[in-house]
C-alpha cells in the first residue's frame, strides 16, 4: 500500500514538474540481479550520528531506517519504523508506536530499547555535528514493548521531520556495543566498517575509494508491488569514479547501470541516447554567492557591500536567466527566496531581483557608490560551475563599475577563510537535510548560529521570529513567521541570488526504480534491472 | 666501490634524506590554509564541533609536539590513522601501492618496448624517411596532455570497439593487465618519446665513436657491432634516464589514475591533499620517496653491470 502511494506521489511529482521522463511504472518490477551505480566520491564514515558529509548522508537510508521517513516530495513525513505517532495537545509529548516484527540485517529483533539507545546517542550534545536537531528532547522512555515516548523541553514543530532525518536512524544496541574498541568512538568506527541496520541492504564488502557491495537484507520490512518484501535487487554495487567523462563513458559502454552528477553540458546528449534514460530529480539545491556583510573587512578596510542598497544593486545588475543558460544550459530555475521552492513553508517572490541595469545604477548612486568599487570572491579551482557563474557575474558587474577579483582556491582553503569570516564573497551551494525550513534558516538568516553563513548579517527581528517559530506548533502562525523571515531576508539580500538545479542522474534504459528525494537521499529499495 | 659497498652507502644516505623529507612534508602540509577539520566538517559545523574535533585529533597542540608524536610513532612503523578514512594509513596504502607499482611498471615496459627498437631504427636511418616518421609520431606523443590522450584511448578502444574496459581495476593477473593496458599506454607515450629521442642521439653518437670505427676495421660483423658495442653503450644513458624518470612517472600516474578510475596512490594523494589528511599525506610522501630512492639504487646497479667504469 505504502509503496504504491509513494510511487503514485512520485510519478505525480515528476510529471507535474515535467522533469523526469516517465519511467514505465506500469511494468512489474523484476526481482533479482545486480545493479552497478557509479558515484563521484566514496563514503567516508557510515555512522548516522558521527558522519559529516553528503557522501555518507545520501546513501545511509539504504542501510538504516529512521522512525519516520521524508515523503518523496520532501515536504512531509510518512511512517518508517514507527507506524503511528501522536503529539500531545501541549506539544510536549510525542508517542510513537513501533512497527511490529522488524528485524535488523543480522536477524536480531528491533526493540524499543534499541530506539531509546539510538535516539539518546544521536541527541548527545557531545556527539557529532547534527545533535542540535534533537535538542528539544528532555528524555526518551520505553513505555511498552512497542511504544516509545519522547518528553520535550518545549513544543517543537521540527521534531517529526527531525525523526525522519538520517542522524536519528535506529541502530542495534547489542551489535554496536559488541563491536571492537575501548571507547564509544572506537566502537563507532568498527561498527561503521560493517554497519547493521534495518534498511533494505546490508554492506558485505567495502574497498575504500574503489567500490562498495551491498546485498539484499532478507529481513527488510517494506513490501514491493508484488506483495513480497523489498528490495528487488539481490545486489547493489557502488563504484567510485571521480572523473565525469569516465563515468559517462562507462555508462554508455554498459559497464555500469547508472550514475550521478551528470554535467549539465552533457544532459541533452544523454537525453538523445536511445540506450539511456536521463533523470532530473527535483531538489532542494540552491546556488548563490555569499556576501560578507559586516561594516569592515578583517584587514580593517570599509566593506562597500555592508549597505543593503549596494547588495540589492549588485543583485539587480546580474542577469540570472543568462547565467542559467550559460552554466546549467537552461536546466536551472531562478531562486525566488533563499530557500528552494521545494522547502516546506517556502514563500517565493516571482522575478526576485530581475535583471534591471538602470535600477542597479540608481541604487548604487543612492548609496554613494556611483563610481563603483572593487570586490573579491573565493571560488573553487577546477569547478566548472564556479568558473562559468563568475565569468558572467564579473562581466555584468563591470557594467556598473564593480571590479570583481576571483581567487581560485581549494575547498579546505575556502572553508577556512569562511570560518575566519575573512572573505569578500564566496561561491556556495546548499541542500536541505531535513523536511523543514528551520535548518536552512538557522544557517542563512539566524545570526546566533554561525553569524548567518559567517556573513555577519543580522536582523534582530529575524532572530526573534526564528526563535518563536522553533516553538510554534500552530502551523498557520509558523507559516506567517516564515513568510516574514523570507521577506525581510530577501529584501536585505545578504546573498547574490543565482539558481535552483535538479539532481541530474542517468541510467541504462533497463535500470529502473531509483528515487532521489529533494533532500538528496538515494533510494535503491525499489530499484530493479529489467531483463 | 664494490656492489655491496655501494648499496650500503646508498642506504646510509637514504636515512637523512627521509628525515629531511619527513620534516618538509610535515611542515608543508600544515602550511596549507585550512586543516583536516575544516575540510571534513565542511561549511555547516559549529565552532564547538570544530574545536572538539581539533582537540580529538591533537591539532590543538604545538607543531613541535605534533612532530615529536609523529616521529615517535613513525619509528615504530605506526604512521597513524587516516583522518578521512578513519582506518590506519598503512592498510589503505597497502591496497594502493601495488596498483600504482603495477601501472608504472607496465608503463615503463611499454615505453621501453616501443622506444628502444624504434630508436635504433631511427638512429641507423638518421635523416632518412623512417627517422622522420618515427620522430614525428613520437613528437605528437610527447606534446599531448596525458588526460586528453587517456580520454581519446578510452573513447576509441573502450567505448567504441569495446576491446578494453572503461577504467577500473581487475582481479587476477590477466584481468588486471587487461584493465591496466590502456592507462599504461597513456602513461608510456610521452615517456617513450623522451627515451626514444635520447637513445637515438646516443646511437648516433656511438655509431660515430672511434671504437666503433675500430671494431669495423677489425672486421666484426654488423650484428656484433650493433649489439655488443652500440646497444650496450647507448643503453647506459637510457638506464639513467629511466631511473631519473621514476618520480615523474609516479607524478603522471596521478592524472592517469583519475581518468581511468584506477585505485592507486596518485588518486589517493590528490584526495588526501584536498582532505588535508595529514597522516596520509605524510605516509604517502615517505613511501613515494622510498620507491624513488630504490629506483635510483637499481639504476646505479644496472649501470654498474653495463659499464664497469661506474663501479670503479
Amino acid at each position: 500500500m505504502r509503496r504504491t502511494f509513494l510511487k503514485a506521489s512520485l510519478v505525480a511529482l515528476a510529471v507535474a514538474t515535467g522533469l523526469v521522463q516517465l519511467p514505465s511504472i506500469a511494468d512489474a518490477a523484476t526481482r533479482g540481479g545486480k545493479m552497478v551505480y557509479a558515484r563521484y566520491a566514496d563514503s567516508l564514515f557510515l555512522d548516522p550520528v558521527l558522519n559529516d558529509a553528503n557522501v555518507d548522508i545520501w546513501v545511509l537510508t539504504n542501510l538504516y531506517d529512521t522512525l519516520l521517513q521524508p515523503t518523496a516530495d520532501g515536504l512531509g513525513v510518512q511512517p518508517g519504523l514507527a507506524t503511528k505517532w501522536d503529539v500531545s495537545g501541549d506539544g510536549k509529548t510525542v508517542t510513537l508506536a513501533l512497527r511490529p516484527g522488524v528485524k535488523f540485517a543480522d536477524g536480531s529483533a528491533l526493540t524499543a530499547d534499541d530506539v531509546k539507545w539510538s535516539l539518546d546517542r544521536a541527541r548527545d550534545p557531545k556527539a557529532g555535528a547534527w545533535n542540535s536537531s534533537l535538542a528539544s528532547i528532555e528524555s526518551v522512555s520505553v513505555s511498552g514493548p512497542e511504544t516509545v515516548t519522547l518528553a520535550l523541553k518545549h513544543p517543537d514543530p521540527t521534531i517529526l521531520p527531525a525523526l525522519a532525518t538520517f542522524n536519528s536512524a535506529i541502530l542495534p544496541q547489542k551489535a554496536f556495543e559488541a563491536s571492537p574498541g575501548a571507547t564509544p568512538e572506537e566502537k563507532a568506527k568498527s561498527f561503521a566498517e560493517k554497519p547493521i541496520g534495518t534498511g533494505p541492504f546490508v554492506m558485505t564488502a567495502w574497498k575504500r575509494g574503489v567500490s562498495m557491495t551491498l546485498k539484499r537484507n532478507p529481513y527488510y520490512w517494506k513490501q514491493g508491488e508484488d506483495g513480497k518484501p523489498l528490495p528487488y535487487l539481490d545486489e547493489l554495487e557502488f563504484q567510485i569514479i571521480p572523473d565525469d567523462a569516465t563515468r559517462l563513458l562507462k555508462l554508455k559502454a554498459g559497464e555500469i547501470d547508472g550514475t550521478e552528477f551528470i554535467p549539465y553540458a552533457r544532459v541533452k546528449e544523454l537525453q538523445a541516447d536511445p540506450n539511456l534514460r536521463m533523470e532530473l530529480w527535483p531538489s532542494t539545491r540552491v546556488r548563490y554567492l555569499t556576501f560578507y556583510c559586516g561594516p569592515t573587512y578583517k584587514d580593517g578596510k570599509p566593506n562597500p557591500v555592508a549597505n543593503p542598497k549596494v547588495r540589492q544593486a549588485l543583485n539587480y545588475a546580474v542577469n540570472k536567466d543568462a547565467i542559467i543558460q550559460i552554466t546549467t544550459l537552461g536546466l536551472g530555475k531562478p531562486m525566488r527566496s533563499f530557500m528552494s521552492a521545494t522547502t516546506p513553508l517556502f514563500v517565493g517572490q516571482d522575478n526576485l531581483y530581475k535583471y534591471d541595469l538602470a535600477k542597479a545604477k540608481a541604487l548604487l548612486a543612492e548609496a554613494g557608490m556611483a563610481n563603483g568599487f572593487d570586490l573579491q570572491i573565493y571560488s573553487l579551482s577546477g569547478n566548472g560551475d564556479d568558473a562559468n557563474d563568475l565569468a558572467a557575474v564579473q562581466q555584468m558587474w563591470a557594467q556598473v563599475g564593480v571590479k570583481l577579483r576571483i581567487d581560485q582556491v581549494d575547498n579546505a582553503t575556502r572553508t577556512a577563510r569562511y570560518r575566519e569570516e575573512n572573505f569578500g564573497m564566496r561561491t556556495s551551494a546548499w541542500t536541505n537535510d531535513i523536511s523543514d525550513p528551520s535548518q536552512i534558516t538557522s544557517y542563512f538568516a539566524y545570526w546566533p548560529n554561525i553569524h548567518s553563513l559567517h556573513s555577519n548579517w543580522q536582523d534582530k527581528r529575524v532572530d526573534e521570529l526564528f526563535e518563536k517559530s522553533q516553538q510554534e506548533i500552530d502551523p498557520k502562525a509558523r507559516a506567517e513567521q516564515y513568510r516574514e523571515i523570507q521577506q525581510r531576508y530577501n529584501e536585505s539580500a545578504p546573498i547574490l541570488y543565482l539558481y535552483e538545479t535538479p539532481y541530474p542522474v542517468a541510467f541504462r534504459k533497463n535500470a529502473k526504480g531509483f528515487v532521489q528525494i529533494p533532500l538528496g537521499n538515494n533510494l535503491f529499495e525499489a530499484a530493479y534491472i529489467e531483463k | 666501490m664494490s656492489k655491496a659497498g655501494l648499496i650500503a652507502a646508498r642506504l646510509l644516505q637514504i636515512v637523512p634524506t627521509f628525515l629531511l623529507i619527513g620534516v618538509v612534508v610535515f611542515v608543508l602540509a600544515r602550511l596549507l590554509p585550512g586543516d583536516p577539520v575544516s575540510a571534513m566538517l565542511g561549511d555547516r559545523a559549529s565552532d564547538e564541533a570544530v574545536n572538539r574535533l581539533r582537540q580529538q585529533m591533537g591539532l590543538d597542540r604545538t607543531i613541535f609536539e605534533q612532530f615529536a608524536i609523529f616521529l615517535e610513532n613513525a619509528v615504530r612503523g605506526d604512521f597513524g590513522t587516516s583522518i578521512a578514512f578513519r582506518v590506519p594509513v598503512t592498510s589503505v596504502i597497502a591496497e594502493r601501492l601495488p596498483v600504482t607499482l603495477a601501472l608504472t611498471g607496465l608503463a615503463t615496459l611499454i615505453a621501453l618496448g616501443l622506444a628502444v627498437p624504434l630508436a635504433f631504427v631511427a638512429g641507423l636511418n638518421a635523416n632518412r624517411w623512417p627517422d622522420f616518421l618515427i620522430r614525428s609520431v613520437f613528437q605528437v606523443g610527447l606534446s599531448s596532455p596525458v588526460f586528453y590522450v587517456g580520454l581519446i584511448l578510452l573513447t576509441v578502444f573502450a567505448a567504441w570497439f569495446r576491446w578494453f574496459p572503461v577504467g577500473g581495476y581487475g582481479e587476477g593477473v590477466a584481468d588486471i593487465l587487461w584493465h591496466l593496458l590502456l592507462p599504461a599506454v597513456t602513461l608510456a607515450l610521452s615517456f617513450a618519446a623522451v627515451i626514444m629521442r635520447n637513445l637515438r642521439a646516443s646511437v648516433l653518437e656511438v655509431l660515430n665513436a672511434e671504437f666503433v670505427d675500430f671494431a669495423r676495421a677489425k672486421g666484426l660483423s654488423r650484428r656484433v657491432i650493433l649489439t655488443r658495442h652500440v646497444l650496450r653503450n647507448a643503453l647506459i644513458s637510457t638506464v639513467t634516464l629511466v631511473g631519473l624518470h621514476a618520480g615523474s612517472l609516479l607524478g603522471g600516474a596521478v592524472i592517469t589514475e583519475s581518468v581511468f578510475a584506477v585505485p592507486g596512490m596518485g588518486r589517493l594523494m590528490v584526495d588526501s591533499i584536498f582532505a588535508r589528511d595529514y597522516p596520509m599525506i605524510q605516509a604517502l610522501t615517505l613511501i613515494l620517496a622510498v620507491v624513488v630512492s630504490l629506483a635510483f639504487l637499481v639504476t646505479d646497479l644496472v649501470q654498474m653491470a653495463l659499464d664497469p667504469r661506474v663501479a670503479r
